[in-house]
C-alpha cells in the first residue's frame, strides 16, 4: 500500500466536500443542530406541572393544605375549579396534568381529629411522567400530613416541636446524589447525546460519500485503476473521520459550556475513546455503503441501523439494567453502550483508564472488525 | 510505448456469458479486437454492450466463457489487476464519472495521480492532451460548468492520462451535439492511427458504425452481425427504394403489405426491398424498382430514388431473422374513424413567436419562433442543453417566457395555460408510467385523470391499444414490458383525451431501432390519419429525416428551420454535394485536404468526406493535393447528405461568424 495514493484519494474527496456547500453544511451543521434540539428538547425533568384545585371545602385548613402543592416548584398552579365537571376536558386539552380535589368538610373533620380523604387526578398518558407526578404528590401529602399530625400532637400534649418531630419520624432520610447532585437531566443527557450523534452522523456522511460515487459511476474510475482497495478505502474514509472528530470536539464544547455538564475525567482518555468510536461508526457506514447501491437505500439502512441502537440499546434513555435480559444482551453486542459508559464516566464520574479500559478495547475491536468487513466486502470487480 | 505488431489480439472473448439474477445480459458472445484498431459495439440500450465492456475492463465478473486481455486470462480480481494499468475505461453517462466540483485540471491530476503518473510526465501529457482537445483555455473551470461536448473530451483526457494501450469508451457520443461528436471522432481517429492505440467503443447510433475499422452489432446480449462496415453492408442483399406519392396513406398501406420494412420520411416513403437470390447488383436495383412500381400500380408516383441500404436497415433485417424482436410491421390499419377537425387554412396547431427564457445571466432560449400545422410532424433538434426542453415547457404553459408569445391548440400560452394542458398530450423521456400496474390499468387511470367520460373509457382504451399496437398484453405489468412496448404504452397514455397536439420529449432514447420504427409508424398514423400535430425532440439525426419540418436549436437559438429536404438541398446548393473517398492513409489525407481548403473535409472510418459542388473535376483536384505528398485516394462516390451534415455545417458557419 502506498500512502501517497491514499492521500490522492483523500485530497480529491476533501476538495469535493469543501466545494459542495450543501454537503459541507450538512457535515458541520447537522450534528450541532441535533445536539441543540435534543439537549433542549429531551429533558426528562418533570417540573411546572399545570395544576388546579377543586376545593369543595374552602376553609383556611383546605387552602393551607392546597398551598403545599401550589407553592412547590414542581407544580404550576393554574387556578381553582368550581367542580370536577371541567377536569376531563381540561386534562384532555393538556391545559392541566394534575388536579387536587378536596371534599367538603375537610377543615371540620381535621379539626375534629378525623382522618380525611383527598383525591388527586393525574394525567397518565406518559407512565414515566405519571409515576414521577405521583411521587411528588405522595411526598407533598406526607409532608403536609406530618405537619398536621404534629399540630395535633402539640395541641394534645404540649410537648415541644423538636421532640415531637423525632417521635413522628424516628428515621430521617438524607439523600446525596453522587455525580449529578442537582439531578439535572441535561447533565447526564449531554454526554449521551454525544454518543447518539456520533453514532448517526459519521455513517451518514460515509454512505453519502461512497454511494454517491457508485450512483454516478465514478466508482468505475477506482475499479478500473490500479489503486489498491486499502489505498482507496483509507483515502476515502480519512476525510470523513476527520470531519467527525471535529464534530466530536464541537459537541464536547456544547455539552461542557452550553449545557454546563461538568467534565471530571481524563481528557486524553476521552479523546482516544471518542476517536475509536468515530472510526467504529464510520466503519458501520463503510459496510453499509459496500452493500447498497443507491443513496436513498443507504440512508434508510443507516437510519435503522444507527438510530434504534443508539437510542434504545445504549442506556441513553433507558438504563441497561431496566432492559429485558434479551434487550440487555443486544445492548452488550453493540458499540453504543460501551461508548455511552465512557462518555458518562468521563463527564460525570471522573473515571478513566483504570475503570474504562475494557470499553476502549471493545471499541477498538469493533472498529477493526467493521473496517475488515468493509475491506473484504468491497470488490474492485463486483458481480453487478 | 512498445507497439506490438498489428494483428495481435488485444481482447479475445469466447462464449462470454453474464447474468444479473435471472436476466441474461450477455449471451455467448465471441469477440476479437486487434491491436491498433478501433472496434465498435453497436446496439440499443440493454444489448449487453456495457456489461461486455466492464468485463473486459476487469470491473465486472462474468458467469461463463473466457476473457483474455493482453493475453492474460481474466478470471479473478487478481488477474484483472495485472492488466488494469494498460487499460483506460470511460464508463457510460456524459461526465458522470468525472467530479463535478473539481476543475478540468484537478480532474486530470486526480486521474493521473491515482494511476501513479509522475508529475513531470503528467505536466507534459496534460499540456499535449489539453491542446489536442482544445480545452486549454478552460483549465480552471469546474467540471459541472462544462458543456456536454467538453465533458466528453475531458472524460477522454482523463482516460488517456496514464497512456493506456487499450481504451474502452462506453457510449461516449450519446447526448452530445453532432459538431462535438464529429470533433470527438476526429480526436479518437488520430489517437488510434497515430499512437497505435486500440479502442473498444460502443454507440447506440447505427450511423456511427461506419466510423469503426471493425464493428459488432448486438441485440439482446447476442451478436447480430460483425465485420468491417463494408462487409456489414455487403451482408444485406437489399435495395432501398424511396418514392414520393401524393396518396401517401394508400401507398404506405400497399408497400407495408408487400415489403418487410417501410417508413415515411416527410413526403417520401422509404422501402427496403430484399433481393431475389441470384441477382447481381445492377439487376437487383432494377428488379427492386420494378417490384415497388408494381405494388403501387395505379397510384401517381411523383419521384423515385434507388439507394443502397444503410447499417440501420441491416440491424433491422438481422433483428428480424434472429427473432429477437418481431420486426415485421403490421400494415397500418385503416383509420377507425377519420377525425373531423376543421380549421381555417392559416390555422397553426403550435405557434411560437420570439420566445425568450432567461435563467440568471444564462439565456436558455433566445428568440425562438416556429409554427406547426395540424397533421405535421415537427422535429425540434439540438444537443443536450440546447434549450429543447425549456421551449416545450413554455409552450405547455408550465414555464412563462420572459419575452415572446405563442399559442398551442388555439389557446394562448400566457393567458390560457390551463386550456393548453387539457388540449395537448405530453410524453416524456421518463415515460411516467405506473410500473406496478398493468397496461389496461395504466390506460384506465390516465383516462380517468384526463376526464374521459366513464361511458367512453373502455371504448377509448380499446382504440388506443389497437392504434399503439399493444393489443394482447393488456394484463401485463408495465414494468415487465420491454422498452419498445413500454414506450408505445406511454404514447397511448398521452393520447387518452384525443389531444389535437402531442409533445414528445426524446421519446425514443434507449429504444432499439426496430422499436423506433414501429413507434414512428404510429406517429405517422396519428399525423396523417387523424390530423394530430406532433412536436418531437430527438438527438438521433436519422430520426430527424423522418420529420416533415425541423428546427435546429443551437445554444438556445433556431439556426435552421425548414423541411429536411429543403435543408439538404440548401446545403448542396451552397457548399456542394457530399463525396466520399476510400484511402489507405485517412489521417494524412484528411489533414492534407483540410489544409488545401476542401470544405467539410472529415474522417469517416477509412473514408474521407468532403463537400464539393463539382464532382467532375474533384478527382483531379484531390489528386493534385495528395500526389505531391505521396498520398493516394480512390475515386469519389457521391453520398446522400444527412441531417448531421446540415447541422454540423450550419453550426460551424455560425461559429466562424461569431469568431469574426
Amino acid at each position: 500500500m502506498k500512502l501517497v495514493r491514499a492521500m490522492v484519494v483523500a485530497r480529491k474527496e476533501w476538495q469535493e466536500i469543501r466545494r459542495d456547500r450543501l454537503f459541507l453544511a450538512l457535515c458541520l451543521v447537522v450534528p450541532v443542530v441535533l445536539m441543540l434540539l435534543f439537549g433542549y428538547g429531551l429533558s426528562l425533568d418533570v417540573e411546572n406541572i399545570p395544576f388546579a384545585v377543586v376545593d369543595h371545602d374552602d376553609t383556611p385548613a383546605s387552602r393551607d393544605y392546597a398551598s403545599h402543592f401550589s407553592d412547590s416548584r414542581y407544580f404550576d398552579f393554574r387556578g381553582r375549579l368550581a367542580d370536577e365537571g371541567a377536569i376531563d376536558r381540561l386534562v384532555a386539552a393538556n391545559a392541566l396534568r394534575a388536579v387536587l380535589v378536596i371534599p367538603p368538610g375537610f377543615g371540620r373533620d381535621l379539626a375534629a381529629g378525623r382522618s380525611v380523604r383527598v383525591q388527586t387526578v393525574i394525567d397518565g398518558t406518559f407512565p414515566v411522567r405519571a409515576m414521577t407526578m405521583r411521587g411528588y404528590v405522595l411526598a407533598i401529602n406526607a409532608q403536609a400530613s406530618t405537619g398536621i399530625a404534629l399540630e395535633w400532637a402539640r395541641a394534645a400534649t404540649g410537648a415541644d416541636e423538636r421532640s415531637l418531630a423525632a417521635l413522628a419520624q424516628p428515621v430521617r432520610l438524607e439523600t446525596r446524589n453522587l455525580y449529578n447532585q442537582p439531578l439535572r437531566s441535561v447533565w447526564s443527557m449531554a454526554p449521551k447525546l454525544i454518543m447518539v450523534i456520533l453514532m448517526i452522523a459519521p455513517p451518514f456522511l460515509t454512505v453519502l460519500g461512497v454511494v454517491r460515487e457508485k450512483e454516478s459511476g465514478s466508482i468505475f474510475n477506482i475499479y478500473a485503476s490500479t489503486v489498491s482497495k486499502a489505498e482507496f478505502l483509507l483515502g476515502k474514509l480519512v476525510p470523513y473521520v476527520v470531519i467527525s472528530l471535529f464534530n466530536a470536539l464541537l459537541l464536547f464544547l456544547l455539552a461542557r459550556y452550553l449545557f454546563g455538564a461538568p467534565f471530571k475525567g481524563d481528557p486524553l482518555f476521552f479523546a482516544l475513546a471518542t476517536a475509536m468510536y468515530v472510526v467504529c461508526t464510520t466503519g458501520i457506514g463503510l459496510v453499509i455503503s459496500v452493500l447498497v447501491r443507491t443513496q436513498t437505500a443507504a440512508m434508510v439502512v443507516v437510519a435503522i441501523v444507527t438510530v434504534v441502537p443508539a437510542a434504545l440499546y445504549s442506556g441513553a434513555i433507558i438504563p441497561i439494567e431496566s432492559l429485558s435480559p434479551a434487550a440487555a444482551g443486544v445492548a452488550h453486542l453493540l458499540p453504543a453502550m460501551y461508548y455511552a459508559q465512557v462518555a458518562t464516566g468521563s463527564f460525570l464520574k471522573g473515571v478513566g483508564w483504570p475503570v474504562l479500559w475494557p470499553n476502549l478495547l471493545v471499541l477498538a475491536g469493533y472498529a477493526a472488525l467493521l473496517m475488515a468487513a468493509g475491506y473484504l466486502l468491497f470488490s474492485k470487480r463486483p458481480r453487478t | 510505448m512498445a507497439v506490438a505488431p498489428a494483428g495481435e489480439a488485444v481482447v479475445r472473448l469466447r462464449g462470454l456469458l453474464k447474468r444479473y439474477a435471472a436476466r441474461v445480459a450477455v449471451d455467448g458472445v465471441d469477440l476479437c479486437v486487434q491491436r491498433g484498431r478501433m472496434h465498435g459495439l453497436i446496439g440499443p440500450d440493454g444489448a449487453g454492450k456495457s456489461s461486455l465492456m466492464k468485463i473486459v475492463a476487469g470491473v465486472l465478473t462474468h458467469d461463463g466463457g473466457t476473457v483474455e486481455v493482453f493475453g492474460q486470462a481474466i478470471a479473478s480480481e487478481r488477474d484483472a489487476e495485472r492488466v488494469k494499468q494498460r487499460i483506460g475505461l470511460m464508463p457510460q453517462g456524459l461526465g458522470q464519472n468525472l467530479y463535478a466540483e473539481l476543475s478540468i485540471e484537478e480532474n486530470i491530476d486526480f486521474f493521473a495521480r491515482l494511476r501513479g503518473v509522475d508529475e513531470q510526465a503528467l505536466a507534459a501529457r496534460k499540456r499535449q492532451l489539453l491542446a489536442m482537445t482544445r480545452l486549454e483555455r478552460f483549465r480552471d473551470r469546474p467540471m459541472k460548468k462544462l458543456s456536454g461536448g467538453m465533458k466528453q473530451k475531458l472524460g477522454l483526457v482523463c482516460t488517456l492520462i496514464h497512456e493506456p494501450e487499450l481504451i474502452i469508451l462506453d457510449e461516449p457520443t450519446t447526448g452530445v451535439d453532432p459538431v462535438s461528436r464529429r470533433d470527438f471522432w476526429a480526436i479518437l481517429d488520430e489517437l488510434v492511427s497515430v499512437r497505435g492505440l486500440t479502442a473498444l467503443v460502443s454507440t447506440a447510433y447505427m450511423d456511427e458504425a461506419a466510423r469503426f475499422a471493425t464493428a459488432t452489432m448486438m441485440l439482446g446480449g447476442r451478436v447480430l452481425a460483425e465485420g468491417t462496415p463494408a462487409e456489414l453492408l455487403a451482408a444485406l442483399p437489399a435495395t432501398v427504394v424511396s418514392v414520393k406519392c401524393r396518396e401517401q396513406v394508400e401507398a404506405q398501406r400497399r408497400l407495408g403489405a408487400s415489403f418487410r420494412d417501410t417508413i415515411l420520411r416527410g413526403p417520401w416513403l422509404r422501402t427496403v426491398v430484399d433481393a431475389v437470390p441470384g441477382e447481381d447488383a445492377p439487376a437487383r436495383a432494377r428488379s427492386a424498382e420494378a417490384r415497388v412500381r408494381e405494388a403501387l400500380a395505379g397510384l401517381a408516383i411523383e419521384a423515385l430514388d434507388v439507394d443502397a441500404p444503410d447499417l440501420e436497415d441491416l440491424f433491422i433485417a438481422r433483428a428480424a431473422s434472429a427473432g429477437v424482436a418481431a420486426a415485421r410491421f403490421a400494415p397500418a390499419p385503416a383509420p377507425a374513424k377519420r377525425m373531423e377537425r376543421t380549421h381555417a387554412p392559416d390555422y397553426n396547431a403550435i405557434e411560437a413567436r420570439g420566445l425568450v427564457r432567461q435563467f440568471g445571466d444564462f439565456r436558455a432560449v433566445d428568440q425562438v419562433s416556429f409554427t406547426v400545422k395540424p397533421g405535421e410532424i415537427f422535429g425540434l433538434l439540438g444537443a443536450n442543453g440546447a434549450g429543447k426542453t425549456t421551449v416545450i415547457k413554455m409552450l405547455n404553459g408550465i414555464q412563462p417566457p420572459n419575452a415572446g408569445s405563442g399559442a398551442v391548440a388555439g389557446a394562448d400560452m400566457i393567458r390560457a395555460p390551463g386550456q393548453i394542458k387539457r388540449r395537448i398530450g405530453y410524453m416524456s423521456q421518463a415515460f411516467s408510467l405506473y410500473l406496478d400496474m398493468t397496461v389496461r390499468e395504466n390506460l384506465r387511470l390516465f383516462a380517468a385523470i384526463y376526464g374521459v367520460p366513464r361511458a367512453r373509457r373502455d371504448e377509448r382504451v380499446r382504440e388506443l391499444m389497437r392504434l399503439c399496437d399493444i393489443e394482447g398484453i393488456e394484463d401485463m405489468l408495465a414494468g415487465d414490458l420491454p422498452m419498445g412496448r413500454r414506450q408505445r404504452l406511454a404514447l397511448a397514455c398521452a393520447l387518452v383525451h384525443e389531444p389535437e397536439v402531442v409533445f414528445l420529449d426524446e421519446p425514443t432514447s434507449g429504444v432499439d431501432p426496430v422499436g423506433r420504427r414501429r413507434f414512428w409508424d404510429i406517429l405517422f398514423r396519428l399525423a396523417r390519419h387523424e390530423g394530430v400535430a406532433l412536436l418531437i425532440t430527438t438527438h438521433y439525426m436519422s430520426e430527424a429525416e423522418q420529420c416533415d419540418h425541423i428546427s435546429l436549436l443551437y445554444a438556445g437559438r433556431v439556426v435552421a428551420d425548414a423541411s429536411p429536404e429543403q435543408l439538404k438541398a440548401e446545403l448542396a446548393g451552397r457548399r456542394g454535394e457530399l463525396w466520399a473517398f476510400d484511402t489507405p492513409t485517412p489521417q494524412a489525407t484528411v489533414k492534407a485536404l483540410q489544409a488545401a481548403g476542401f470544405a467539410g473535409a472529415s474522417l469517416y472510418g477509412t473514408a474521407v468526406h468532403v463537400l464539393d459542388p463539382d464532382g467532375a473535376t474533384l478527382p483531379a483536384r484531390v489528386a493534385g493535393v495528395l500526389a505531391p505528398l505521396g498520398l493516394q485516394a480512390g475515386p469519389p462516390h457521391r453520398r446522400p447528405l444527412t441531417m448531421e451534415d446540415v447541422f454540423v455545417e450550419r453550426v460551424l458557419e455560425l461559429e466562424r461568424e461569431a469568431a469574426q
